[in-house]
């Protein structure tokens, strides 16, 4: 940070003039050397607020990271107004990722009249991090009468504009400093100049005004050099405008330039009204377009999907789609009909054809390869209708026939896998992997297989093959989490969820049993402690990669606007507004949560026996140590397959699962699913475990919001009466009454409300309500 | 024209697993795995024939010298030449063709390419083991002008646990 000489306060002090030296010791990064005077000054002045900041800060970067906030909160809360102490602690505040903090304080810092102006695009940057829009506008708008020379300002303000939805203040923004800039472009400004041009004109759209963006646009014309982007908003304005004519004339560029793009042929029929026309001349048009382009899939795809499975025409055009594609030996023929099969119709007419095919043609047929991906098909055919059977025939006869393609193992295991035989499908797909050691696709799909086996180990070295492995390590399990390979991490954390269930099951049976095995007993505990621990920790580590995601987001607050790419930096934003809601990260929060719920059932397990029976856990305790001081040495040799990263403190996850069983695991629980609420409302998951969290807090009015918003999410598909929500439904009620402490007031509001919103619930009896929701 | 649908390409350490592969599923003898690691050495004959990019046959032979005989399939396999004693045969120690891509020229195309390495090496004959009963490979041998020695090896796959254990010896002059 630079304090600028003029406006500074005056210094009156020594301590002042002091601070001031240590404060360019800090700046010159000499942390130590600050430090030594900050001391001096406190020991004068234990009361100096800058000081106090300062050494927090300082006390920060040498690595005494535990006395910083302590000091920093000391400064602030002897003197908030003092512009350099609010400073500072922005400062200590955004370094250690406390984006509000940060923002407050460094907002503090400006407000109480600080002459360093950066404050206010460090503060622009914490706004955005925290989504604080409103905000964002003042400060990127004073930044920029602070410095008005750069572009990027401009455009950062029209972009605060815009996450504020003002658009009119935004494209007015955009479009002053395109006049002011014009006579001052050179060729290297040209590409920032046509996002900005293509920027604004989104805006205009976007704030509902096709005609204007349209006019705008061809008014641009000559400052967009992005030809594709000029012409889908062009075509797609036409389109909003009813001008469906000229948009065809767009579509048909737009198809020159890229005709296996199958939105455009869409868009090329929704100009030319062909959808409505009889269905002769939606063929023929594509029969026309097939004509200009050879090459492209989607002419010769897309009459498939309108065309009635009734219609003969379907047939003859479903044959000259799929058949020369097995005579080429396309891999991909399958999956390329596979949309079709929604329509049970049109498979059984596919299924025909194929069958004819591969019964009459096959064997006339030179070449031998024609026969092999006619039995792929027909194999992956039964598969999609679950005939695990017939598939198997199919996958056999062709492995028989071609035992060197790789593609057959992968369905071969495919076919094991919906047959549940995990490891033979995890052996197949590893057979299918040797032929060819290079091809990825495969390797990554043995080493998943091998993790549904719960085969870890091997899955591990299986994808090991592809990662850095460092000197003295025995695998590149700490590679794959510097490179975030999340779908490793959730593989082997749901394989070490399955492993622990297993042996928890063995533990059970060992209990029941007649003889007593105190060994293998120990075991089989010990297992269930490290699995758990590493699936645990598994999932956390994509927690936490989730976490630098959105941490990432922070440098292109400046980035993008110097670019010049708001468009892109607008998607960006928007992308990290629903990372929480991904399909990776919501599979990570299942497996938590069922973790989580267990622990919770222990930990009351726990506190009932703790009451019941103090003196025979101290002593089951006393033996445990004994035990795990003879295990650590076994345990050294897993460590070094599993440990995350360099010297990790918690390789087994055991410390995260200690810390975790003593904590308040259902509010713990509870911030995990919070982002979820808003990005995730439209998700099963997020209700289903949010009406669980909030039925154990005792937040019953929640819960019962909980089951309805997962009753509309549930219902907005088909309107069946489901038994998760029925079973809820009483479950609540139930609690409801059997809990003392609830407030009457509040049980009878919510009671009343799970009638009038199920309203079977009130008039029938438990049973005869649960019956109707069944579905 | 397009490419020929008939390509031949070397043995990698990455395809290793396709040459075992075609010969386990080919051949009704086995080899042991230091055999398939030494295909790789520089000094091994060794080919991998490719239908429409599919690998489909595979060939392995080395150089002999005729006066080491050897009587069984076994000490054949196992047997490395001397790098002081000089090559006067290419012993073709493993051939196998996917029977679903068998007679399309693919076995003749990897002869041909074994005839072309054996005259390079200033070698005049090409000699092999066939099993006593397998009439149709013999057949082929014969009509790409091989001679079938009138001797039989007894026994010379017996510890294989192949019925009728004989062998005959097919010889190429080139």
């Amino acid at each position: 940070m630079v304090v600028a000489k003029k406006g500074s306060p005056i210094f009156q002090s020594k301590e002042d003039a002091n601070f001031r030296e240590a404060l360019k010791l800090y700046d010159s990064k000499q942390y130590k050397k600050a430090l030594k005077l900050v001391d001096a000054n406190l020991k004068k002045n234990s009361n100096h607020a800058e000081s106090l900041a300062l050494k927090g800060c300082c006390n920060h970067f040498v690595g005494n990271k535990s006395e910083a906030e302590p000091y920093i909160l000391k400064a602030i809360q002897k003197s908030p107004e003092n512009y350099l102490v609010d400073h500072l602690a922005g400062i200590y505040y955004r370094t250690v990722e406390n984006y509000e903090e940060a923002a407050k304080w460094l907002k503090a810092a400006n407000d109480n009249g600080s002459p360093n102006k950066p404050i206010l695009r460090d503060l622009s940057f914490m706004q955005t991090q925290i989504r604080d829009y409103k905000n964002l506008k003042d400060s990127r708008q004073q930044y920029l009468e602070n410095q008005p020379g750069y572009r990027a300002n401009w455009t950062a303000v029209a972009v605060a504009h815009h996450l504020n939805k003002e658009y009119s203040n935004a494209v007015s923004t955009l479009t002053k400093i395109e006049g002011i800039i014009r006579e001052h472009l050179t060729e290297a400004d040209r590409y920032e100049q046509s996002e900005c041009a293509l920027y604004k004109n989104s805006i205009i759209a976007e704030s509902g005004d096709p005609a204007k963006a349209l006019q705008t646009l061809e008014d641009d014309k000559d400052e967009i050099r992005d030809g594709l982007s000029y012409l889908e908003y062009k075509a797609k304005y036409l389109l909003m405008l009813n001008g469906y004519e000229e948009a065809s004339v767009e579509y048909r560029k737009l198809l020159q330039r890229n005709s296996d793009n199958a939105g455009y042929y869409h868009l090329l029929e929704l100009s030319l009204g062909s959808i409505s026309k009889p269905l002769e001349t939606r063929i023929k048009l594509y029969e026309k377009l097939s004509k200009f382009y050879p090459k492209s899939d989607p002419p010769k795809f897309l009459p498939l999907t309108f065309i009635p499975a009734s219609n003969k025409a379907f047939e003859t055009k479903a044959r000259e789609y799929i058949l020369p594609q097995l005579q080429r030996g396309v891999p991909a023929t399958f999956v390329n009909v596979k949309p079709l099969y929604k329509n049970h119709q049109k498979l059984k007419v596919i299924e025909k054809i194929v069958t004819e095919f591969f019964e009459n043609e096959v064997g006339k047929i030179a070449n031998p390869t024609v026969h092999v991906w006619t039995l792929y098909f027909l194999a992956q055919h039964y598969l999609y209708l679950n005939d695990l059977e017939k598939a198997s025939k199919f996958i056999d006869d062709a492995l028989t026939h071609s035992p060197t393609l790789v593609e057959l193992y992968i369905l071969k295991a495919k076919v094991l896998k919906h047959q549940k035989e995990y490891v033979a499908a995890s052996d197949i797909m590893n057979e299918g992997r040797e032929l060819d050691l290079q091809d990825r696709f495969i390797n990554t799909k043995a080493t998943k297989y091998y993790f549904r086996a719960n085969r870890v180990d091997e899955a591990i070295n299986t994808i090991s093959l592809f990662t850095k492995v460092e000197d003295g390590n025995v695998n590149g399990c700490k590679d794959l989490h510097l490179m975030q390979a999340n779908w490793v991490l959730i593989e082997s954390a749901e394989a070490y969820s399955r492993l622990y269930h297993e042996y928890q099951v063995k533990l059970e049976e060992l209990k029941n049993s007649e003889d007593e095995n105190e060994e293998l007993e120990k075991d089989v505990v010990e297992n269930i402690e490290i699995y758990r621990g590493l699936a645990l920790k598994r999932f956390n580590a994509i927690i936490k990669i989730f976490k630098l995601y959105y941490n990432d987001q922070y440098d292109f607050h400046s980035y993008c606007m110097r670019r010049g790419t708001p468009r892109d930096y607008i998607d960006t934003l928007k992308w990290e507004d629903k990372i929480h809601s991904t399909p990776m990260y919501t599979r990570v929060l299942k497996g938590l949560s069922s973790i989580y719920f267990e622990l919770y059932d222990e930990q009351i397990k726990k506190k009932e026996d703790d009451l019941e029976d103090n003196i025979k856990i101290k002593k089951a305790n006393k033996k445990q140590k004994k035990v795990k001081a003879q295990a650590n040495k076994k345990k050294s040799e897993l460590i070094a397959k599993v440990e995350s990263e360099k010297d990790d403190a918690d390789p087994l996850g055991n410390k995260l699962l200690t810390d975790l069983a003593e904590s308040d695991i259902i509010e713990d629980l509870y911030l995990l699913f919070k982002p979820l609420i808003e990005e995730g409302k439209d998700l099963r998951l997020t209700w289903e475990v949010l009406y669980k969290i909030y039925l154990i807090q005792g937040k019953y009015v929640l819960a019962l919001q909980a089951i309805k918003s997962l009753n509309k999410i549930l219902t907005a598909a088909d309107d069946f009466k489901f038994k998760a929500v029925g079973a809820k439904v009483v479950e609540l009620s139930e609690t409801l009454s059997k809990d003392p402490k609830v407030n009457a007031a509040i049980a009878k509001v919510v009671e009343k409300s799970l009638v009038s919103t199920f309203p079977q619930f009130g008039e029938l009896s438990k049973e005869a309500f649960l019956e109707i929701y069944s579905k | 024209m397009g490419r020929d649908i008939v390509s031949l390409d070397d043995l990698t350490v990455n395809n290793l697993g396709v040459f075992k592969k075609i010969n386990e599923v080919v051949l009704p003898t086995s080899y042991p795995e230091q055999w398939y690691k030494d295909s790789l050495n520089a000094d091994q004959i060794v080919k991998l024939a490719y239908y429409s990019e599919l690998p489909v046959a595979a060939i392995k032979a080395k150089t002999i010298n005729t006066s080491h005989k050897a009587g069984t399939y076994e000490h054949m396999q196992q047997q490395q030449i001397n790098s002081k004693i000089i090559p006067n045969a290419v012993y073709i120690e493993s051939f196998a063709v996917l029977p679903a891509y068998r007679g399309v020229g693919i076995g003749k195309k990897l002869l041909d390419f074994i005839i072309e390495e054996t005259k390079n090496k200033f070698v005049h004959e090409i000699l092999l083991h066939v099993h006593i009963d397998n009439k149709t490979t013999i057949e082929w041998y014969e009509k790409h002008g091989f001679i079938k020695d009138d001797d039989i090896v007894k026994d010379y796959y017996k510890a294989q646990g192949l019925e009728n254990p004989d062998a005959y010896i097919l010889t190429l002059k080139v």
